[in-house]
């Protein structure tokens, strides 16, 4: 390991050194002054499902701002022609793009909806925790630690540079045989661990731990979305786990996978997406079911056609799956494989639009209320739908070989991800944070944080589709006066830094709630809620349902609220998950991360003795089980 | 088993069932990545290394194996403790002497032969996919040491009952996966 030493490296990093000390050090002071230590320590032992969520949230809004600033730093170099903004051109510029999407993918859209189900997923089936308290702890720590591994890597002036695709032969060590790419293999193979555990313990949780009488047609929709969602992680993650581990061998044991000669680049590009579209189905649909819920509760509306909601969930699920290689039109798999991947990406569009009109109709005749989640939804619906109709655009093969690679693309996804994920994400936030915290944020400074995000976003990508039309190519720092993309560009950097001043409204939202002594109720919004979470006190206690109600329809409480219908207490409750308090899962997360260290820099001793270490846990798992002791109370006394 | 130990049980049998999905999954894409790279252009071709007499050995020692844990299965049923070391002790030799005898084939194949990791992709797939099967396999030893002493202090009961039925599903499993290798890597170029 070459140790980086100042004079050596580029100057950004040197001055991220010296803002991560001083932040450091004053993070130190605060939980000291404020007498946070026992809290922390208490965060750091829980296996609580409201807990665990918050901290992905949390998590998530941290990096949403180390991405951020990477997006702040690429508009800034793309400003104006032949800009030379700092370090950032040429190589340097590859590290910011890659770390860009990279961390916005998979340690802030990702953790930001899974935080989301994990506060309030159990809590709208009528379920005490998550199946399996330990291993969500543990799925926690290995987000974090992916994260952490990748962001360690800009700090030792080694930031991945190969795209967040990595594609091959360019990931592969003939082409950048330093140790960057290997911390983007061993960041996402971490957190990627961690999302399969989550994805497991949310099917077990909504197959096996719904209230009685909550039959699979009387979820929610956001469980509904979650449990399509974690069906589609099982299928795709699995799939990217073994492309870096492929890759890996690439790169340390002289394998040809991926190199020409012997390998195909194309193969790596296969099993990207085979990973990498159902990704991005992975990020979008439980923003759907955040929205239905949400438009449903401030339309005092029954969400309208409820089975044609989850049908066209489970269609895009599986559409979702055949669909990869429009990724790949221009690589020239021929004619008959375009026009196939061709038509069945135009098909997403009709489940999709189904929803659309399915959230329509629910405001329509509805009692709108203008809360900040409900206008985060309703500014999401014309955003998405003009990604989607970019997205039928690129489907049409022949016509990407004019957008692809271009700006074009960039705004297509930036519109179905931002205006889609991210917007489910805050959306999701501001209407259960009464339930993470006990307080509501702020409506007036939450709309603020939307129209500035919303006016921001559109400035930003709005015209970056006619960048990309007038043929400005993703990935390039700069471009030239007469290339005609001048202006789109300024208008561009613009809109970027309205979005970052929306996000200190958010932040001065969470700082101003954090202090006010407001509690909120148990039904915090309007005293509408119409599911199970609003029924429990805010914040939800440890153990939210003594009793578990029996659930006869949808909308339980609502119907309950209006007389329509009561909702009776359920007999014989079924057993609660059985949770405890452990720093187990933060160590041995923590051993993974020291082997996967070692993998990066190849120190093959402290690979195996933390290898064996990692093996030692699940020694000290089995040994100290908290289930035990159930075990023997109940049938072993 | 009680009403409540039953209910525990069954969740940890489904997340136990969905974790064996992914990692059917996984072994999934490495049987594709072996088929497309298999026969190789250049190097060693698969009819020149693999000996039909290893396989059959080799499977001999593990395909039993799965048989041998049915007998401790139905020592759990019928509460004979006999029953469930005899099977245990008897999976455990099976598939260590299968280990054995994969490190052995492995050996000869880099050491004596130059068959090695990186001389083409048919090797490479081979290695990766059926070395991620024998680090199974040697998983699951483990696992059934830990089985085993759990066993010599503790009655047949719920909690048991429980860790032994979830590394059955386990084993199987490898099994499984050993019978495809079998028919997807080795059959076609042996027969």
């Amino acid at each position: 390991m070459n140790l980086p030493v100042i004079g050596k490296v580029p100057s950004d990093v040197v001055v991220a050194w010296m803002v991560m000390l001083i932040l450091g050090a004053l993070t130190i002071i605060f939980l000291s002054k404020k007498k946070k230590w026992s809290l922390l320590w208490e965060y750091m032992r829980t296996t609580h499902h409201r807990k665990i969520g918050t901290m992905y949230i949390m998590a998530a809004i941290l990096f949403f701002f180390r991405g951020g600033m990477d997006a702040l730093l690429i508009r800034t170099q793309l400003a104006v022609p032949q800009n030379d903004f700092w370090v950032y051109q040429g190589d340097k510029y590859n590290e910011l793009f890659t770390f860009h999407g990279t961390v916005m993918i998979f340690f802030v859209a990702m953790p930001l909806l899974i935080g989301l189900m994990n506060v309030a997923i159990p809590l709208q089936i009528g379920a005490n925790d998550l199946a399996f308290p330990y291993l969500n702890a543990v799925s926690f720590w290995l987000f974090f630690a992916g994260a952490m591994i990748f962001n360690m890597s800009f700090f030792f002036n080694a930031a991945p540079n190969a795209g967040w695709t990595a594609y091959a032969p360019l990931s592969t060590d003939a082409y950048t045989a330093q140790v960057n790419n290997n911390y983007y293999i061993f960041g996402l193979q971490v957190s990627g661990m961690g999302t399969i555990l989550t994805a497991i313990n949310m099917i077990v949780t909504i197959f096996r731990l719904r209230a009685p009488g909550m039959k699979m047609t009387r979820m929610p929709l956001f469980p509904w979305s979650t449990l399509v969602t974690s069906v589609l992680i099982l299928v795709a993650f699995p799939v990217l786990t073994i492309a870096l581990t492929l890759l890996m061998f690439d790169r340390y044991y002289g394998t040809h996978f991926f190199m020409s000669e012997m390998g195909d680049p194309v193969y790596w590009q296969h099993l990207f997406w085979i990973f990498g579209h159902p990704e991005v189905y992975i990020l979008i649909i439980p923003a759907f079911g955040i929205f239905s819920d949400i438009i449903s509760h401030f339309s005092r509306q029954k969400v309208y056609g409820y089975k044609s909601m989850v049908g066209a969930i489970v269609l895009i699920a599986m559409l979702g799956f055949m669909v990869w290689a429009h990724h790949m039109f221009t690589v020239g798999l021929g004619a008959f494989a375009n026009t196939f991947f061709a038509i069945t990406t135009m098909m997403i569009a009709v489940p999709t639009g189904i929803k659309v009109f399915n959230w329509l109709f629910t405001m329509r005749h509805g009692a709108i209320r203008m809360t900040t989640p409900m206008l985060f939804s309703l500014g999401f619906i014309p955003t998405f739908v003009m990604g989607g109709v970019t997205g039928v655009m690129l489907a049409v093969a022949a016509a990407d070989y004019q957008y692809h690679d271009t700006y074009f693309v960039v705004a297509h996804f930036h519109y179905t991800m931002v205006g889609g994920t991210v917007l489910g994400a805050f959306a999701g936030i501001y209407y259960w944070f009464p339930k993470m915290t006990g307080k509501k944020l702020d409506d007036s400074l939450g709309k603020w944080h939307f129209w500035l995000f919303a006016t921001g976003f559109h400035l930003t990508f709005l015209p970056q589709h006619f960048a990309g039309l007038n043929g400005m190519p993703r990935r390039v720092y700069t471009y030239l006066p007469e290339d005609g993309v001048a202006i789109y560009n300024g208008v561009s950097t613009a809109g970027a830094f309205l979005m970052g001043i929306s996000m200190l409204f958010l932040l001065y939202n969470l700082y101003k709630t954090a202090k006010s002594k407001e509690k909120a109720a148990a039904d915090a919004w309007l005293g509408d809620g119409r599911t199970l979470e609003w029924t429990v006190a805010s914040p939800a206690p440890e153990h939210p349902f003594e009793q578990v109600p029996y659930v006869k329809s949808v909308d339980p409480f609502w119907f309950h609220k209006r007389r329509i219908q009561n909702m009776p207490m359920g007999a014989n409750p079924r057993p609660s998950p059985v949770s405890v308090k452990t720093i187990q899962p933060l160590l041995f997360v923590l051993t993974i991360s020291m082997m996967s260290i070692a993998f990066i820099y190849h120190w093959i001793w402290v690979e195996i003795i933390f290898g064996l270490l990692v093996l030692m846990f699940f020694l000290l798992r089995t040994l100290t089980d908290e289930r035990e002791s159930v075990y023997r109370k109940e049938g072993e006394a | 088993m009680t009403a409540v130990t039953q209910e525990l049980f069954k969740d940890k049998r489904m997340g136990f069932f969905l974790y064996l999905g992914v990692e059917a999954v996984m072994f999934l894409t490495l049987f594709a990545t072996y088929i497309i790279f298999t026969p190789p252009d250049t190097g060693a071709r698969p009819e020149e290394v693999f000996k039909a007499k290893e396989v059959l050995k080799t499977s001999a020692a593990l395909l039993p194996s799965s048989l041998t844990l049915l007998l401790a299965e139905r020592g759990l049923v019928k509460g004979k403790r006999s029953w469930v070391w005899g099977g245990l002790v008897l999976t455990f030799l099976l598939g260590s002497t299968f280990l054995a005898l994969e490190i052995n084939e492995f050996y000869r194949y880099a050491a004596h032969e130059g068959y090695v990791l990186s001389m083409n992709n048919y090797l490479a797939s081979f290695y990766v996919l059926v070395g991620l099967h024998a680090s199974h396999v040697a998983f699951g030893l483990m696992w059934m040491v830990i089985l085993m002493f759990r066993l010599s202090f503790s009655k047949l009961r719920d909690y048991f009952i429980e860790k032994h039925k979830i590394f059955n599903y386990y084993w199987h499993f490898v099994d499984i996966i050993w019978v495809l290798i079998v028919l997807i890597v080795y059959l076609p170029y042996i027969i």
